[in-house]
């Protein structure tokens, strides 16, 4: 059976003002969620920690659950490579997740509005992943750095999408450059 | 605001996380009376004090976890181990006015 068309929840985007963080949906990336047992380490990532292995992202988001973002073929290849036990579940959540990246530097500034993790860098460096609530939707974050840019991944249900989008895209225009 | 220790994501504030009331020891069901029942699915302590309590981390790490809260000054702490001295008593109703605490502690 052929894959179904990937369709993104953010169905209107909006210009980013000049000088304010860049916000862009990065749903249609393959994501795929390993889930075992609390202690066990079945990609050797642990928790509020990721990794980046053959151009796979592995995010360790809670204790028993790892998130892997990446391209399909990429993801597929770690998964069939890697050694898991029969207690470990695989599943492709591409669908059912939106993913919003949020580049800039004033990014925590903007998400600090809206979530109340620490988003300082010595609580929440390059590397470092969180669950929280993000203008009251329960969400992933995951900082992932451009270049020496801060960068954070922000993940939900895709239920929430396009609300998402516009609460966080409203938080950063405060940021823009003074006209 | 509270700000409740999550065993795995540190603290939090409470609107992260979901209530999910005062931490009891089940009955066995083989030997337990309609009356203990009752009191073990409906009856609180209520306590203006320590009491035992069960979260859920709903927007973090989705596990439940107990904490003892102060209910006066919202202070947290980790609870006893389970079998300990100053464990749950079975019954809620039979201590009330008894002039102690959940935990069996003095007032």
């Amino acid at each position: 059976m052929a894959e179904p068309e990937f369709r993104s929840s953010v169905t209107t985007l909006t210009a980013t003002p000049a000088g304010a963080p860049a916000l862009t949906d990065e749903s249609a990336l393959t994501k795929a969620s390993v889930r075992a047992q609390v202690g066990a380490s079945p990609l050797g990532v642990d928790f509020t920690r990721t990794a980046k292995r053959d151009g796979v992202l592995i995010a360790a988001i809670r204790p028993d659950e790892w998130l892997l973002l990446g391209s399909a073929n990429d993801v597929e290849a770690l998964l069939a490579t890697a050694r898991f036990d029969a207690s470990v579940n695989r599943i492709d959540i591409t669908h059912s997740r939106l993913c919003l990246r949020l580049t800039g530097a004033r990014s925590a500034s903007a998400l600090e509005k809206v979530c109340s993790l620490d988003f300082d860098d010595t609580m929440f460096p390059d590397g470092a992943t969180g669950s929280a609530s993000v203008a009251k939707v329960s969400s992933d974050l995951i900082r992932d750095d451009i270049d020496g840019e801060p960068s954070y991944l922000l993940l939900a249900d895709r239920s929430f999408g396009q609300y998402l989008y516009d609460a966080i895209h409203d938080a950063t225009t405060e940021f823009a450059d003074a006209l | 605001m509270l700000l409740v220790p999550c065993p795995h994501c540190g603290p939090r504030n409470s609107a992260d996380m979901s209530y999910r009331g005062e931490a009891s020891s089940r009955p066995d069901p083989a030997s337990t009376t309609p009356a203990q029942w009752r009191d073990y699915l409906y009856m609180e302590h209520n306590p203006a004090g320590w009491l035992r309590e069960n979260w859920y981390c709903s927007s973090g790490c989705r596990r439940f976890f107990t904490v003892e809260r102060h209910t006066v000054t919202s202070e947290f702490r980790e609870p006893p181990l389970p079998g300990s001295k100053t464990a749950l008593p079975l019954s809620k109703t039979a201590e009330a006015g008894a002039g102690t605490d959940q935990q069996g502690g003095e007032k």
